[in-house]
């Protein structure tokens, strides 16, 4: 559709018609992406929609299956981050990636380290060019410390700084402030703003709109690995950004609210508190009163951005926080659910929402995988196992060919619902879902609704986290809103539209004054 | 979905039987090996395949394969444990000291009974054990410096039962009450020695306990993924911890055992045997990683190990030469290890897309 001459000077940067698969997954359906000059060129999209894959193309990370790249109209090919940052793009990642036990200066020249007499590290330079790309970034920090005692905020501070000094002309940030506090968000935007006036092009990845709104020039919306709008700031409202995002065309349907106002309460929680991690290395998001009840056959919905605690919640409900303080009632009885153990004898499971790091065993058998979970006798019997995964197989229409088969064999979807039949297995009562169609195809994903509809109909009380409100809205009965820890809505199926979810679930911008101002400007041995 | 499979479900079904033949081939290479070993040795030397030599070999072999099949439950939870040779050292010195030595009650040196001496030899060892168990599990010590930690403490102490000399005449006297201590390793049962009945029914045992107990699926699960298993609701510490124990008490009827068939109790016996065991797991398959591997794999590794050094040492190699080659043989199984592994890899999707 374009021809091969036509590019606009002001057009940086563009991705041009790229696909890229994934084994079950389509993540970038022919998308066409173009970064403007000097501009904050923002990228919308909920999780999956194939934000991340775009950019990790954009930076080298990943190479596109089809479509190609033009900078400065020239067509380039970019094998790795290292070519990428040679012609001036750079990334920082979603998930930081500083080396916690290197400082600052190190972290800054890791790779491309500064040499002298052609053999050893020149430290001092280092250190110079790392305090210059900090001040410039008015951050000034001691180039020594150690990057595993500063807070995540200063970590992404690094990590910018890190392309400063390698002059970069475009400046990738995949979701920068999904780890930090307002403090250190405010900061952030002054940085980007900064940059922006001094001639960098910025691409900023987020699903905040507030922030998008106040930071962006130009609008790119993503869903299910399609470009569905673009739009200078000037053309772009709210109401515009949600609707693309969730796409109102092909909701899913999962039926009416099946449980009835009158059923039993199963599970009630009681005034839940969580401390707040004082480590580093895993974030705690800390969780303040949280109360709420559960009705048998009910779907609960709990809707929250990153960091807002949906995944604390859960997993202290599973027995695998240590709660500070609250009660869990399963049928009116207190359960003291301070083991996984504990909360699986209570009735209680949780299917966690990395399914590779917390859920899967790799080197087991699709059986064995299923049947782990399930209180058995003395002796195992393979043949009552291998029954009871085929019953539930048919059950929740399990793909697999052969149950003996490694469980890594399967697709993301078929996955998923083995560790769901692992969760089955226990016979709950409450099922907790942490993101219940993570890294699942749009396909799985309404036969995984379906499936959670028809067990809520059997008397299953569910409760699920999600940072999509379209997942959302089309599975739950009642939505819960998580922001910062809290519970800033309770809102029923009807009531819970996608400018309520969103305006409950965004932290409003002067609630949190500064509550620490978190740049140690300079450390102890300055 | 691709018409081209459709056309052909003749050579579809071949190219998969052929496929599952492979993989079985490569799952099942060290008794392979095994075989090929023994054919190898028994045209070469013709001596090899007598029921004496058959004999011998075996009883060498239960040494390290007890070690080994103790050693491979913790392997699997993604462990290791370098203290059983020393363990074993220790248990033969406490064995040693109680039959020589006895202890003293009320002014007076008694001497307890044969069965006693080896319940109390076992004990002492199980706290070695549940030490390595408890730095691993509770402490969080990394388990390659908690053992080595261990394979120190162990010897140390068992020098310092007789000041590193040997105890001697572990015979006993029927005066004593204490006589009998020979059989526990010397004696046969239907013409097979003890030790190899031994390792019979704790390969048995380990072998039911691996693949038809919820234990066993616990051991497995910890070593291929931790955070899973914690959040399945698998005591994770306990598993652990019992795997420690349970490679100290192999390591401990090793230590008896030697003491008995040497009629001696020599505070050095045992130095290295962890590196025999470690490498009878390996040849098994069991990766090192956890979580992937079996006792019967162990057991195999370790005749691999015994008839190999028993094979040699018939053919007249060098005590040197055998050196080399059981390195190039453990460096090569472990290769193929890896080899297997990306090759399964790349199989199983065939298998699994044939549908």
């Amino acid at each position: 559709m374009t021809q091969p001459g036509s590019f606009p000077p002001e057009i940086v940067y563009e991705a041009r018609n790229v696909t890229k698969r994934y084994p079950g997954v389509l993540a970038l359906d022919r998308v066409t992406f173009r970064a403007w000059r000097h501009q904050v060129n923002v990228m919308i999209g909920e999780n999956g929609a194939g934000k991340s894959t775009l950019m990790r193309v954009l930076a080298g990370v990943e190479t596109a299956d089809e479509g190609e790249l033009l900078l400065e109209g020239n067509r380039i090919v970019l094998e790795s981050p290292r070519d990428a940052s040679a012609r001036g793009i750079s990334i920082v990642h979603q998930e930081l990636l500083a080396l916690t036990n290197l400082n600052i200066s190190e972290n800054i020249f890791a790779g491309r380290e500064l040499r002298r007499s052609a053999v050893f590290v020149d430290e001092a330079r280092q250190q110079a060019r790392s305090r210059a790309a900090l001040e410039r970034l008015g951050k000034p920090m001691n180039a020594l410390t150690q990057t595993a005692r500063l807070p995540l905020g200063c970590r992404q501070i690094v990590e910018i700084a890190r392309s400063l000094d390698q002059r970069s002309k475009i400046l990738i940030l995949d979701e920068p402030t999904s780890a930090l506090s307002t403090a250190e968000t405010d900061s952030l935007f002054e940085v980007i703003a900064d940059l922006k006036s001094s001639g960098v092009t910025i691409i900023y990845i987020s699903h905040r709109l507030h922030e998008l709104l106040h930071l962006g020039d130009r609008f790119t919306v993503l869903r299910s690995g399609r470009v569905v709008g673009e739009a200078p700031r000037a053309e772009v409202s709210r109401r515009w950004i949600v609707e693309r995002m969730s796409g109102r065309a092909d909701f899913y349907s999962t039926g009416k609210n099946s449980a009835p106002v009158a059923a039993k309460t199963v599970l009630s929680v009681k005034n839940l508190s969580l401390r707040g991690s004082s480590g580093d290395e895993a974030a705690q998001t800390p969780l303040h009163e949280v109360s709420f009840s559960l009705r048998e056959g009910e779907i609960l919905g709990i809707y929250g951005l990153l960091g807002a605690g949906r995944t604390e919640l859960v997993e202290a409900l599973a027995g695998f926080r240590q709660i500070a303080s609250g009660r869990i009632e399963m049928f009116g009885k207190e359960k003291p659910v301070d083991s996984v153990r504990a909360a699986i004898q209570a009735g209680i499971v949780l299917l966690p929402e990395d399914r590779q790091r917390d859920g899967l065993f790799p080197d087991l058998s699709i059986r064995e995988n299923m049947v782990l979970a399930a209180p058995r006798g003395a002796f195992l019997s393979r043949v009552a196992e291998a029954a009871q995964v085929r019953e539930l197989a048919a059950e929740l229409h399990i793909a697999a060919k052969d149950f003996e088969l490694p469980v890594t064999t399967l697709s993301g979807g078929n996955q998923q619902k083995v560790l769901l039949a692992r969760c089955l297995m226990c016979s709950p009562s409450v099922l907790l879902m942490d993101e219940p169609t993570r890294g699942v195809d749009v396909g799985a994903k309404a036969e995984i609704y379906g499936i959670l509809r028809v067990l809520a109909g059997k008397g299953l009380s569910i409760i699920f986290t999600s940072s999509e409100i379209e997942e959302t809205r089309a599975l739950a009965d009642r939505v819960l809103v998580l922001c910062q820890g809290r519970i800033s809505s309770e809102l029923s199926r009807e009531e819970a539209t996608d400018e309520r979810l969103f305006a409950a679930a965004s932290p409003t911008v002067n609630s949190a004054s500064s509550p620490l101002r978190s740049m140690p400007s300079q450390g102890p041995s300055a | 979905m691709n018409t081209g499979t459709r056309e052909l479900p003749r050579t579809r079904n071949l190219a998969e039987i052929a496929l599952r033949w492979a993989l079985a081939l490569l799952r099942g290479r060290a008794f392979f090996v095994l075989i090929a070993l023994l054919i190898v040795f028994s045209a070469l030397a013709p001596e090899f395949l007598t029921v004496n030599n058959l004999s011998i070999l075996t009883k060498h072999v239960a040494i390290t394969a007890l070690l080994a099949i103790g050693m491979t439950f913790v392997i699997l939870t993604g462990g290791i444990d370098l203290s059983v040779g020393s363990i074993a050292g220790l248990g033969g010195m406490v064995a040693g000291y109680l039959l020589t030595q006895g202890f003293s009650l009320g002014g007076s040196t008694r001497y307890p009974s044969v069965a006693l001496a080896i319940l109390v030899t076992i004990c002492a060892c199980l706290v070695v054990g549940a030490l390595n168990g408890w730095l691993v599990a509770k402490a969080g010590v990394a388990p390659f410096i908690a053992t080595l930690g261990t394979l120190y403490i162990a010897r140390g102490a068992a020098m310092l039962t007789s000041n590193g000399k040997t105890f001697p005449n572990l015979g006993g006297t029927a005066a004593r009450g204490n006589s009998g201590f020979t059989a526990f390793g010397q004696s046969y049962i239907l013409h097979v020695p003890a030790p190899v009945w031994m390792m019979a029914a704790l390969f048995a045992i380990t072998w039911v306990i691996a693949v038809k107990t919820p234990f066993g699926r616990h051991v497995y699960a910890v070593g291929g993924n931790e955070r899973a298993a914690r959040l399945t609701g698998i005591r994770v510490n306990q598993v652990k911890v019992a795997t420690y124990l349970f490679s100290s008490f192999c390591a401990a009827l090793v230590g008896l055992i030697i003491a008995s068939q040497l009629e001696a109790a020599h505070p050095a016996t045992g130095e290295a045997f962890e590196l025999n065991a470690i490498a009878a797991v390996v040849l098994g398959g069991t990766s090192l990683m956890g979580g992937r591997g079996s006792v019967t794999g162990s057991l195999i590794g370790a005749f691999v190990i015994g008839v190999l050094a028993d094979g040699l040492v018939m053919l007249g190699v060098s005590e040197f030469w055998q050196m080399v080659i059981k390195g190039v043989v453990i460096v090569l199984a472990v290769g193929l290890d890896q080899a297997q592994t990306r090759l399964q890899a790349k199989l199983l999707p065939l298998l699994e897309a044939g549908r």
